[in-house]
């Protein structure tokens, strides 16, 4: 198991990452965790992941910025809560996932497809009011880049042709909400909020 | 028994068959489902990756201070909204200072939220409200010998885990089965996670758990998988052809939402059982029991 390797550079910790990093919305709970490996071995994606949930704090308290904003960790968690329900310390880790995948696109560290998903996710939430799958599918493809996406895109076409043929794709998105405007006050006054916050 | 209905983004696209089953299934069931006005995405697993957890749930309070006003119960089916909006509502009453901060930013359109609603997840309704008596009461077509496997799906039960069923081995879905007359099968895989949204950025991802939940149904002995999950549903069922293809497995296993099941025991009209949505076809299925296409 990967999990187990000891890296044979000399230890350094630099705090101001892992300062940051507790400064966001969960990021107190980091420091509740003990390394008991429960996140791990209940993890539904750990085999896709650069690092377990658990190496990720422990990279966090070590202060490795870059280790942890380019890792993939926070970009495979599907939210299935598993952890969060197991975790013996109460901590929330798919929460503390939530505000690293934040972090990571607020800081321009967006090179794993899933960023430009949950960008092209979040343009669709704001520009409608609601969430239009074959809005969000163009989008992210879009901020992919077409040409670099074409092969995905082919590969996928028999998956969307049997959504097509069974109407479960509709090519017109629904109406906007009548109330974007006030949404658009709504997230605009949170987000001044957050600011002020941090 | 009358809800605020908050039927989310899924049932206006993807998600076509389960709002065409649910709302006649509530009705044959007596509760009464009114649609919250105007309502908005709630953010999904998704917003707070990009705006932060506290600006999601603002956005997610909107439809609680729109809902608020009738005073009814908010009834989720989604289990991706059910996750949003019921840890957004449990926030607004209990954390103070949220509630505060959320309410200023409401403010910035004239609304607020008092945080007086319940949010029900439509599961956790079928069995506390209307009761499995009264379930199987109303079957018209007892899906005798029809074996399902109950796919729970992971955010349903672990959202707040342990206020109704157990967040791993739960059996509140294979009790509605039952109801219905149709044998529940055994099943372990009925709440791992099904691969989600990364269906776009990284399929294996997908196909790998999504594999091992069909093994695990049809291991059981399944003829088909039913679901209260749009994005549990939507993955198991279109990506079995592609699964075929590039894995060479050889699925054919229909994934139902649990309502398109319960429309067709209640012996609904056909266009709520709503199967031509299905991208595996049940009718090899649903054959026995005198249902062709």
């Amino acid at each position: 198991m990967a999990d187990c390797q000891v890296s044979p550079e000399a230890v350094r910790y630099d705090p101001a990452f892992s300062r940051e990093v507790y400064a966001l919305e969960n990021g107190p709970q980091i420091k509740k965790c003990m390394q008991c490996g429960m996140c791990a071995v209940s993890c539904a994606t750990r085999a896709s992941m650069n690092y377990s949930p658990r190496r990720l704090f422990n990279l966090i308290k070590q202060g490795k910025k870059e280790t942890v904003m380019k890792s993939n960790t926070m970009w495979m968690c599907t939210t299935c809560l598993m952890c969060k329900v197991r975790c013996p310390r109460g901590i929330a880790i798919v929460d503390v996932m939530h505000d690293l995948k934040n972090l990571a696109i607020d800081q321009g560290y967006v090179t794993h497809p899933q960023a430009a998903f949950y960008q092209a996710f979040w343009k669709e939430i704001w520009s409608r009011g609601r969430v239009f799958e074959g809005g969000v599918t163009a989008r992210y493809f879009l901020k992919r880049g077409i040409l670099g996406e074409i092969k995905t895109i082919l590969s996928m076409k028999d998956v969307g042709m049997d959504m097509l043929r069974h109407s479960r794709m509709p090519l017109l998105p629904p109406r906007k909400i009548k109330g974007l405007g006030d949404l658009h006050k709504i997230i605009e006054k949170a987000r001044s909020q957050r600011k002020e916050v941090s | 028994m009358r809800y605020s209905f908050y039927p989310g983004c899924s049932m206006e696209g993807t998600a076509v068959p389960y709002r065409k089953s649910v709302e006649p299934v509530a009705e044959a069931l007596g509760m009464e489902l009114e649609e919250i006005p105007d309502w908005n995405c709630c953010g999904a697993t998704v917003a707070s990756g990009v705006v932060g957890d506290y600006t999601q749930q603002v956005v997610a309070a909107r439809n609680f201070a729109l809902a608020e006003p009738r005073g009814l119960d908010v009834l989720v089916a989604c289990s991706s909204c059910f996750l949003s909006l019921a840890l957004t509502n449990k926030r607004f009453q209990e954390d103070a200072d949220f509630h505060r901060a959320a309410n200023e930013a409401l403010a910035a359109a004239g609304l607020k939220y008092n945080g007086t609603l319940k949010v029900r997840q439509i599961l956790e309704v079928m069995v506390n409200d209307v009761g499995i008596e009264r379930i199987r009461a109303r079957v018209k077509r007892p899906l005798t010998g029809l074996k399902v496997a109950g796919y729970v799906g992971c955010q349903t039960m672990r959202t707040l885990p342990w206020e109704f069923d157990d967040p791993e081995h739960p059996v509140v879905l294979d009790r509605i089965i039952e109801a219905l007359g149709a044998t529940a099968t055994p099943f372990p895989m009925k709440t791992r996670c099904c691969g989600s949204s990364q269906t776009l950025p990284a399929e294996k991802i997908l196909m790998g758990a999504s594999r091992e939940i069909l093994e695990s149904a049809a291991e059981g002995g399944a003829q088909m998988i039913v679901t209260p999950c749009p994005m549990c549903q939507l993955n198991l069922d279109s990506y079995q052809g592609r699964m075929n293809q590039l894995l060479q497995t050889s699925f054919a296993m229909p994934v139902l939402f649990f309502t398109q099941l319960m429309a067709i025991a209640f012996d609904l009209p056909p266009e709520s059982w709503a199967l031509k949505y299905n991208i595996v076809s049940p009718f090899q299925a649903l054959a026995p029991l005198g249902i062709n296409r």
